[in-house]
C-alpha cells in the first residue's frame, strides 16, 4: 500500500504541474516521511524549511508541491498529505469555502497583501469604502476616487485562491466581487495578476507584499503604506497568516518539522529572508 | 494473412507445398523454420490487433472516466440549466454551462475564419509560387513553428498582442474572443499550411498541364484544378488545426480575460470550456457538483471535437465521391 501512496502522490505532483522536491538523508533518530501539499504561496518557505531540516534529521524524508490553497486541506483529508499549507485557517469557515473538521491549524507564516494599480493610475490612496465600491463594480470611473477620468479595469484572482479569500475577508471586509462586466478580468495565479495590472492601463488588482515591482503602485489603503513595518506596528491590516493543516494533532516527524518551522531560528532567519513576516512579530 | 489460412492445414499434412519449396518440411524438430514462421506470423498479427484494440480501450476509458464523474452534475443541475443557462456562478450553486460551450465554438469558428484562407494562401505560394530556394529555406521554418510550446505564444499574446489591440482599437482591456482567435491562428497557422503545402505539392503534374494547355492562366489553374483537387488534403489540415483550436488551454487563458460571460463583442473578457476547467480545477473541493460540473464540461470538450472529427471526415467522404 506504500508504494501505492507515494506512486499517486508522484502522480498528482505531476498532473497538478507543480515543483517538487524530495529530501532523502542517512542518520539521525528521528524518522519518517512527510508529505507536502496546498498553496503555491507557502511553497518557497516550505522548500527551504524542508532542505534545512533533512540536514538535522537525515532521515527523515520530505516531498514538497503545490496546486491551489484548497488542494493543502483536501488532501489532508484524504489521507495523501500529512501537511495541507493554506492562506487561511480552514479549521473556520471563510467566505467561499467550510471548514475541514478534526483539522488542526498551526501558523507558519505572516503574509502581507497589498492593493495595486498600474503606473498611469494618479490615485495613491483608497479608503476600505473607495476599495469595496471599486471590487464589487459600484464605482467604475477613476475621477469618482480622484483620478482622471477613465474606466476602471478590475483585476481579479479566481474563485478559490487564497489571496483572493485574504483581500475579501481584510481590504473588503466581506464584501461580494463583481463578476462580470467588459472591464473585469479574472488571472490564475500572482505571476499573472502582476503582468495583467503591469501592462493593462487603468487597471487595479491585489498581490502578496513580495510580488510588488516598480513597475506597479501599491496604494495605500486608508492612508497607511503596506509596509512590512505598517504591519507589524498593527496599523496596516490587510495581511493574512499562512497555515500548516494536520489531520489532528500532529506526531513524530511531522510534529518536529512543525516546530521547526515554527522555532525562532527559522522565523528569524530564512523565513525573513524569503520576505515573509514571523508570527512572533505580531503577539 | 493470406500466408496464416493456407498454412493452417500443413501443419498437420506433408502434402502441403503452397508455402514453397524453400521452407522445409522439418527435418523432426518441433521447432524448425516453417513452424518458427508460422509462429512469428500469428505472434506479429495478435501484437497488431492487440495494440488496436488498446489504442479504441483508451480512447472508450477516458470517454467512459469522464462520463461517470461527469454525469453526477445531474443529480443537482437539471441538464436544462447546464446546457441552456448562462448563468456560472458556482459558488452559488448555479452552474450554467452555456457560456463555455457557445465560447468554444465561436473562437474555434473565428479561428478557422482567420487561419484557413491564410494557410491555404501560404500553401499555394509554397507548392506553387515560391522558387526551390525560397521553398526550402520556408518549409524548415513553419515545420519549426509548429513545435513552438502554447505557453510561448500565450505570452507573447499577452504582453504583446494585447497592448497592440489596445492601441489599434481604443478599448478598455484588449482581452476577449478575437485576441483569442489571433493567438490560435498563429498557432495552428503551420500546421494547416504545411499539411496542405504538402496536398497541394502532390496533385499529379499532368492536371497542371493539361489545364494550361486548354489555355488557363496560373490563377485560374491553381483555383480552379490544383485546389480542388487537393481538397482533401487540406481538409485534413484543416481537421489537425480544428484539433489544436479546440484543445488549447495554456495560450486561451492568458488572453481571453476568463470572466463567464457571453462572447457576445469581440473585446469582452469571455471564458471557454478549456480555459474555465484550467482556473478553475485546483481550487474545487474534490467530490463537489462544482468539481463534476468540470468533469462534464471536459466530456463535454471530448465529444465536441470527436464530433468535428467525424463531421469533417464525412464532407471529405463526400468531396471524394463527387
Amino acid at each position: 500500500m506504500k508504494w501505492f501512496k507515494s506512486l499517486s502522490v508522484a502522480a498528482l505532483a505531476i498532473a497538478l504541474v507543480s515543483t517538487s522536491v524530495s529530501v532523502a538523508g542517512a542518520a539521525s533518530d528521528l524518522k519518517g516521511k512527510i508529505v507536502i501539499n496546498g498553496s503555491s504561496a507557502l511553497l518557497p518557505l516550505t522548500l527551504q524549511a524542508a532542505n534545512e531540516f533533512k540536514k538535522l534529521h537525515p532521515k527523515v524524508k520530505i516531498s514538497a508541491s503545490a496546486a491551489g490553497s484548497i488542494t493543502g486541506p483536501q488532501s489532508v483529508r484524504k489521507g495523501i498529505a500529512d501537511i495541507g499549507a493554506v492562506d487561511w485557517d480552514a479549521s473556520q469557515d471563510v467566505p467561499g469555502f467550510k471548514k475541514f473538521d478534526g483539522q488542526v491549524a498551526h501558523k507558519v507564516a505572516i503574509i502581507p497583501f497589498a492593493a495595486v494599480v498600474n503606473k498611469n493610475v494618479k490615485v495613491d490612496d483608497l479608503t476600505t469604502k473607495q476599495l469595496q465600491d471599486i471590487f464589487s463594480g459600484k464605482v467604475t470611473n477613476w475621477k469618482d476616487v480622484g483620478g482622471e477620468d477613465a474606466d476602471i479595469i478590475v483585476v481579479n484572482r479566481a474563485f478559490g485562491s487564497g489571496t483572493r479569500v485574504n483581500f475579501q475577508m481584510k481590504a473588503l471586509q466581506g464584501t461580494e466581487f463583481i463578476s462580470k462586466g467588459s472591464n473585469y478580468k479574472e488571472v490564475k495565479s500572482s505571476g499573472d495578476m502582476k503582468t495583467a495590472v503591469e501592462t493593462t492601463p487603468n487597471a487595479i488588482g491585489y498581490i502578496d507584499l513580495v510580488y510588488v515591482t516598480s513597475n506597479m503602485k501599491a496604494l495605500k489603503i486608508n492612508k497607511i503604506a503596506p509596509t512590512e513595518a505598517n504591519v507589524v506596528n498593527g496599523t496596516y491590516k490587510v495581511w493574512g497568516y499562512g497555515y500548516y493543516m494536520t489531520k489532528g494533532k500532529p506526531d513524530g516527524a511531522t510534529k518536529a518539522f512543525i516546530e521547526y518551522i515554527q522555532s525562532a531560528k527559522f522565523q528569524n532567519g530564512s523565513l525573513k529572508k524569503l520576505k515573509f513576516i514571523p508570527i512572533s512579530a505580531l503577539k | 494473412m493470406q500466408l496464416d489460412t493456407s498454412a493452417r492445414p500443413s501443419i498437420a499434412g506433408p502434402n502441403a507445398s503452397e508455402l514453397g519449396g524453400s521452407i522445409k518440411a522439418g527435418s523432426g524438430k518441433s521447432f524448425d523454420r516453417k513452424n518458427r514462421l508460422l509462429f512469428y506470423n500469428r505472434f506479429f498479427k495478435l501484437a497488431c490487433i492487440a495494440s488496436a484494440v488498446f489504442v479504441c480501450l483508451i480512447l472508450f476509458g477516458i470517454l467512459f472516466l469522464m462520463f461517470r464523474t461527469g454525469v453526477l452534475t445531474f443529480r443537482d443541475v437539471s441538464p436544462m440549466t447546464f446546457f441552456f443557462s448562462t448563468d456560472w456562478t458556482p459558488e452559488d450553486d448555479r452552474y450554467g454551462a452555456f457560456v463555455f460551450i457557445f465560447g468554444t465554438f465561436a473562437l474555434t469558428l473565428l479561428t478557422l475564419l482567420i487561419s484557413v484562407p491564410l494557410s491555404v494562401v501560404i500553401a499555394v505560394f509554397l507548392a506553387e509560387v515560391a522558387p526551390t530556394w525560397l521553398r526550402n529555406l520556408l518549409r524548415p521554418v513553419l515545420d519549426l513553428l509548429v513545435g513552438i510550446p502554447s505557453v510561448v505564444y500565450g505570452f507573447l499574446g499577452l504582453t504583446i498582442l494585447i497592448p497592440l489591440l489596445r492601441d489599434i482599437t481604443g478599448t478598455n482591456m484588449g482581452d476577449g474572443i478575437l485576441a483569442a482567435a489571433i493567438v490560435l491562428t498563429i498557432m495552428v497557422l503551420p500546421t494547416i499550411s504545411r499539411v496542405s503545402d504538402d496536398a497541394i505539392s502532390a496533385v499529379p503534374r499532368k492536371y497542371r498541364d493539361a489545364s494550361y494547355a486548354l489555355g488557363a492562366t496560373r490563377f485560374q489553374t491553381i483555383f480552379k484544378v490544383t485546389i480542388p483537387a487537393a481538397r482533401s488534403g487540406i481538409l485534413y489540415g484543416v481537421i489537425l488545426g480544428m484539433a489544436r483550436a479546440i484543445g488549447e488551454t495554456m495560450a486561451v487563458v492568458m488572453v481571453i480575460g476568463n470572466t463567464p460571460q457571453l462572447a457576445d463583442a469581440l473585446f469582452k473578457p469571455t471564458s471557454v470550456l478549456t480555459s474555465n476547467i484550467v482556473m478553475q480545477i485546483a481550487n474545487v473541493p474534490f467530490d463537489s457538483t462544482w468539481n463534476n460540473a468540470l468533469y462534464m464540461m471536459g466530456f463535454l470538450l471530448l465529444v465536441i471535437s470527436l464530433l468535428m472529427i467525424v463531421l469533417v471526415r464525412l464532407l471529405q467522404r463526400k468531396g471524394a465521391h463527387s
